[in-house]
């Protein structure tokens, strides 16, 4: 199991955003995470990438234990996040954006940037390279020198993914990757989505979108107030009377 | 502090622009005694390099987010130790230069440590704090402290030295900035905890650049020492810590020459209203305040900003 949860909480004061939450994410499988606004799915995302310290349970990757370490050292082990409100390095080029996310996997050292060795060069080469054929697989290599705060919202969210995807990670975790995208634009991202999967990439999202997620997941997980309801195939969640109670809300009896 | 810098002007990082960028400072740099050898001009111009190699490594600091108060300090650790070095010690200004530069980033290492724990408003009281004690620590244990006997005789001699010294500071610095180095620190600036989601030892950056910059200061601060002779603890507190601040924020943050700028500009001004006596810093004040309005990127994105204006005024007329 790549990802596991187990009996993972999070409490802020008297609220207990995430309670109990046991999962675990397949490898090489889009898994979904709905609910409710105010599900607590944001907060688990926190939680898996280190970006605030659970208060309960443990978080394990490829049987390592991840729970305690910081957002930076997960990330070297393998897990890359993009964030709700689209999270970009503004003031940069589309590639300069990809080449900070690229970072970790040929990061030079202090002595030889200062020297400005040959290795160095070849290096920071063969990144650009790298960089620009993964822009031109999000079909953003045409934007490679345009400024990052300057591009569209869909754009904006591509980037977003071409800069999770530069870390070599392993479990890509998108948090509404749909959200605000125009309906030829859901289905391409769909499309590179099934296209990670086939790479051997595990996915783990949060959406809104129900008829992208139902299309897309493998697996769905429904949360609401951070209880975990349900978990299966789209078809069975869908099916699942407590997922439909939790969105529609139950009639009163007698009412 | 968040300098926020033009959105469709992207740091040149192509490796063109800073090599002519060095060039024509040192070109600068070698034409000055050649113009002139009034020894009004060398001081003054000294002076300037020497605020040159403190400015631009405040912005090594300031490219990742942080201003750091306490960086006069680390220039007052140099001259002090190098000046304790000579006159007590006994050794050459040669060789307590790199040994007093090495002592202020040793100890950066456990100063930058800690203050960088904390971000924004905090880490700006902090490094306050801490650039107080050290100045009371220095008013109290050394009372007006010899530099130490003159190595160097004439202006031209002390120019020349601080020359050689800003340039290799400035070959450095630059070098940095248009390194990956370089583009992960500024994008630490632009979102810290983006950064670190993708992998980022945030600290380790800030950290490098804090202790890199205190190393430049106390290479400053040594010159300092021995070329002021006496050595005062007011010559390392606030006023001429806000000085550099000033100085960087008007040239602006958001590329490697705007200390250079500012610091040229503001120095010469200085002089030039020398006359004003207590109205100058009134003066500079004033020019902050409207750089911040007018120019929030600093001097040096004034250009580019001007002619995207043009550019925009000319696609948008009927």
């Amino acid at each position: 199991m790549p990802l596991e949860l187990r009996s993972v909480g999070r409490r802020f004061g008297g609220l207990q955003a995430v309670a109990d939450l046991s999962m675990t994410v397949a490898p090489s499988t889009i898994h979904g995470l709905i609910g409710p606004n105010g599900a607590g799915k944001s907060t688990v995302f926190n939680l898996i990438t280190g970006v605030i310290p659970l208060t309960s349970g443990a978080v394990f990757f490829k049987g390592e234990r991840i729970s305690g370490l910081r957002p930076a050292e997960i990330c070297r082990l393998g897990i890359a996040r993009t964030f709700q409100a689209t999270t970009l390095f503004r003031e940069y080029t589309v590639l300069q954006n990809v080449l900070v996310a690229a970072h970790l996997l040929s990061a030079p050292g202090l002595g030889s940037a200062l020297l400005w060795s040959s290795r160095y060069r070849e290096r920071e080469r063969r990144a650009r390279e790298r960089g620009l054929a993964l822009l031109q697989t999000l079909h953003l290599a045409g934007l490679a020198d345009q400024v990052a705060g300057t591009l569209p919202h869909r754009d904006q969210k591509a980037l977003a993914l071409a800069m999770v995807l530069a870390t070599g990670a392993e479990l890509v975790i998108l948090d509404e990757p749909m959200a605000g995208l125009a309906a030829q634009e859901k289905a391409e991202t769909t499309s590179v989505l099934q296209r990670l999967r086939e790479q051997g990439l595990t996915v783990l999202l949060v959406e809104h979108d129900m008829k992208a997620v139902m299309g897309v997941c493998d697996t769905v997980t429904v949360l609401d107030h951070g209880l975990r309801i349900a978990e299966g195939t789209p078809r069975e969640i869908q099916a699942n009377p407590a997922v439909i109670e939790a969105y529609l809300g139950v009639e009163e009896p007698g009412a | 502090m968040e300098p926020s810098r033009g959105l469709s002007a992207p740091p040149g990082r192509a490796l063109g622009a800073p090599i002519a960028g060095l060039a024509l400072l040192a070109a600068g740099v070698v034409a000055l005694p050649q113009l002139t050898r009034d020894s009004y001009y060398l001081d003054v111009a000294t002076t300037i390099l020497m605020n040159l190699a403190l400015t631009m490594s405040l912005r090594l600091q300031v490219s990742t987010g942080q201003l750091n108060m306490a960086h006069i300090s680390f220039m007052g650790i140099g001259a002090y130790a190098s000046a304790l070095l000579v006159t007590r010690v006994g050794i050459s200004f040669w060789a307590a230069l790199p040994i007093a530069a090495v002592v202020a980033a040793l100890l950066a290492f456990p100063i930058g440590g800690l203050a960088l724990r904390v971000t924004g408003p905090y880490y700006f009281l902090i490094t306050f704090a801490f650039s107080e004690v050290v100045r009371l620590f220095f008013n109290n244990f050394f009372v007006d402290l010899f530099g130490g006997p003159l190595t160097f005789t004439t202006k031209l001699e002390l120019y020349t030295l601080m020359a050689a010294l800003l340039l290799v500071t400035a070959a450095v610095l630059v070098r940095l900035e248009h390194s990956r180095f370089g583009l992960v620190a500024s994008a630490i600036r632009q979102g810290d905890l983006l950064a670190e989601t993708l992998g980022v030892n945030v600290f380790r950056y800030k950290l490098t650049a804090y202790v890199v910059g205190s190393l430049v200061a106390g290479v400053a601060g040594a010159f300092f020492a021995h070329s002021h002779q006496v050595l005062h603890s007011s010559d390392f507190g606030l006023e001429p810590m806000v000085l550099l601040v000033v100085f960087t924020v008007i040239g602006g943050t958001g590329s490697v020459w705007g200390p250079v700028a500012g610091t040229v500009l503001m120095t010469i001004a200085g002089e030039l209203l020398r006359e004003l006596h207590h109205y100058e810093s009134l003066v500079f004040g004033v020019v902050l305040i409207l750089t911040m309005l007018w120019a929030p990127d600093g001097l040096v994105a004034l250009p580019g900003k001007l002619a995207r204006r043009r550019r925009v005024g000319v696609s948008l007329a009927p």
